[in-house]
């Protein structure tokens, strides 16, 4: 007993839960985190409990759920073609456009950054697409890219190619149509700003000391600009992994998943088990295995990250 | 000056002039890059404006007609006519209306309790706010879907906006905290000595002060509850209730047999939906580049 009393007292336990301040602190403290709380509890931590619970049962909503044990389990991998399609079909998507999308917005910043006049003009208009509500993005997109009407075909007949893709509705080209949409919305937005942030970080200093060695432009971008971003290039990429994973929108919206498949991507596949056959059970066994696969992804990016994310100064 | 540059060594003033020229035409790459890339992002801006104001034969046709012949400014209110799209921007208007005073209130609670108070778990709670924003939403979708559900609130707003008022989420939260953490602590010290309740610091110190973080959060608020379409898809399913990201799609999902051909109106659609966001970005713009700076993202 007494040693524990020690104990508690050497890390400062005891005052803790005793000294008047530290009580009025708890009191407080605990007070104004109850909305979270709240919402932490019972959005968030019950409901996703209770989603594992429902991954090992089949339950339609109107009749209670019945435990069938790891059969959902078993099904998703073994007897789900359209798992393993819908998770290809998004890591393509978000495989070939989250890098495009990161290293072009650290392009566009890089070149922003340049001391020139009206870059503040080029930066307004770079931003404007990420402000367009992605539904109406879809609309504009799919005109852009009709297969008959659309400019952009019009143009592409004009300059030659005399069997233009058919984008949205061709098999091979809808998932790379999503990226161009994407791209057009993403490549100037917040991801831009965050590099234009992580740019004014450099010190201008080591430029200096870079010219005075003789360095070219390219040897600058190569030894202080892009080693100086890592770090910016990292949390991007987190954010990017994150985000790119669970595309639903742009996809259900623009083609419903298809032509044929093509852009059912995961979080569709889940959309039509749960709320187009009402099987929960088995959605949520989805939603579990996609949350363990988002979450390994970002940790193995963490350890990945030593190897490469260099932070100045430390 | 003459005497200065004849003093220099000649092969170092050669490398200077080389380098000016150099830096000359980087500069020009530069520009020609930015005038790119400038086109290819506001040529699509330009397409919606220009499709929206031509008939549906002009844009139909194997010519692209770059502007419309005459600009057909009916077909904005013929887009109020044939879906009820004033309706839908209203709803849309009235969820931002519930959600960002719920972040506000809920969200500097959340905030103010993480970044000024000393209390068991904290630590714990704060990491666990964190990694809220890792798991993707569907893995709570199913079982929030079946309680509001089972709760008869399908085809209400409680589902859209019940967040906000409880915490208004990591990101939110965050960002607050970030900001409260940057101003002194002597500030809340003084008032406490003064005999102030800490609501009274946090109503009277703190948030006056925190007007550039609030309109942030305000304004993201603001953009995720209008372009929102997966929430609002799923637990509205009568016509007269949906937003006008919702709307948008089921306009454009209109079986054509019923209907007259409205690819220009679609566009007119679309223009009229991204209105207030551009509005809204002309009228605060510095507060939409504020929320990188205010999660202290210089990284």
């Amino acid at each position: 007993m007494a040693t524990m009393a020690n104990r508690l007292k050497l890390s400062g336990f005891s005052e803790m839960l005793t000294t008047s301040r530290q009580r009025r602190e708890n009191f407080y403290g605990y007070l104004f985190l109850t909305p979270w709380l709240i919402g932490f509890f019972g959005l968030f931590l019950g409901p996703g409990l209770f989603s594992l619970y429902l991954s090992f049962t089949k339950y339609d909503v109107l009749s209670a759920p019945e435990w069938i044990g790891l059969k959902n389990y078993i099904k998703m991998f073994s007897d789900d073609p359209l798992f393993y399609t819908s998770l290809g079909r998004t890591f393509y998507y978000a495989g070939v456009g989250i890098p495009l999308g990161v290293f072009g917005s650290m392009f566009l910043a890089i070149l922003l950054n340049a001391k020139l006049r009206g870059l503040a003009a080029y930066r307004t208009l770079f931003f404007m697409p990420s402000l367009v509500p992605i539904v109406a993005s879809v609309v504009l997109w799919k005109w852009l890219l009709h297969a008959d009407f659309g400019i952009i075909n019009q143009w592409l007949v004009d300059i030659g190619w005399s069997d233009p893709p058919g984008w949205f509705g061709d098999r091979r080209w809808a998932i790379p149509s999503l990226i161009f949409m994407g791209l057009w919305q993403g490549l100037g937005g917040t991801r831009m700003i965050i590099f234009l942030a992580g740019l004014q970080g450099i010190p201008e200093s080591l430029y200096e000391a870079a010219s005075i060695d003789g360095a070219t432009a390219f040897h600058k971008l190569r030894h202080v600009t892009i080693p100086l971003l890592t770090p910016t290039i990292f949390f991007n990429m987190v954010l990017g992994v994150i985000g790119g994973l669970q595309v639903f929108t742009a996809a259900f919206v623009a083609t419903e998943g298809g032509p044929g498949f093509a852009t059912t991507f995961y979080s569709l596949h889940l959309y039509r088990q749960a709320f187009d056959y009402w099987n929960m059970g088995y959605a949520a066994t989805l939603a579990w295995f996609f949350a363990l696969v988002i979450v390994s992804l970002t940790i193995w990016q963490l350890r990945l990250s030593r190897r490469w994310v260099f932070y100045y100064g430390s | 000056m003459a005497a200065t540059i004849e003093r220099l060594p000649s092969t170092e003033l050669r490398a200077d002039v080389y380098r000016r020229g150099r830096n000359r035409i980087q500069k020009a790459v530069t520009y020609v890059l930015l005038t790119a890339a400038a086109l290819m992002f506001a040529f699509p801006l330009f397409w919606t404006v220009s499709s929206s104001l031509q008939t549906w034969k002009e844009l139909r046709s194997f010519e692209p007609h770059l502007l419309p012949a005459v600009p057909q400014w009916g077909n904005y209110a013929r887009v109020f006519v044939s879906v009820p799209f004033a309706r839908w921007m209203g709803n849309s208007f009235l969820i931002t209306a519930i959600t960002i005073p719920g972040v506000i209130i809920t969200g500097s609670l959340t905030a103010y309790s993480f970044a000024r108070f000393n209390y068991i778990g904290k630590e714990i709670w704060f990491v666990l706010m964190l990694g809220t924003m890792m798991i993707p939403t569907q893995v709570t979708l199913i079982p929030q879907y079946v309680l509001f559900f089972n709760l008869k609130l399908i085809n209400t707003y409680v589902p859209l906006t019940i967040g906000s008022w409880l915490g208004g989420g990591a990101f939110m939260i965050f960002l607050l905290r970030q900001f409260i953490m940057s101003i002194p602590r002597d500030l809340d010290e003084a008032a406490l000595m003064d005999g102030a309740s800490p609501i009274r610091i946090l109503w009277g110190v703190l948030l006056p002060l925190m007007k550039p973080a609030l309109t942030t959060v305000a304004i993201l608020q603001f953009l995720g509850d209008w372009n929102e379409f997966f929430g609002p898809f799923i637990y509205l399913n009568r016509v007269d209730l949906f937003t006008a990201a919702v709307g948008l799609r089921f306009f454009q999902n209109i079986p054509l047999e019923t209907s007259d051909p409205r690819d220009h109106l679609l566009m007119a659609a679309a223009a009229i939906m991204t209105i207030p966001v551009i509005t809204l970005f002309a009228a605060a713009q510095r507060y939409f580049i504020q929320g990188v700076v205010l999660s202290g993202l210089k990284i």
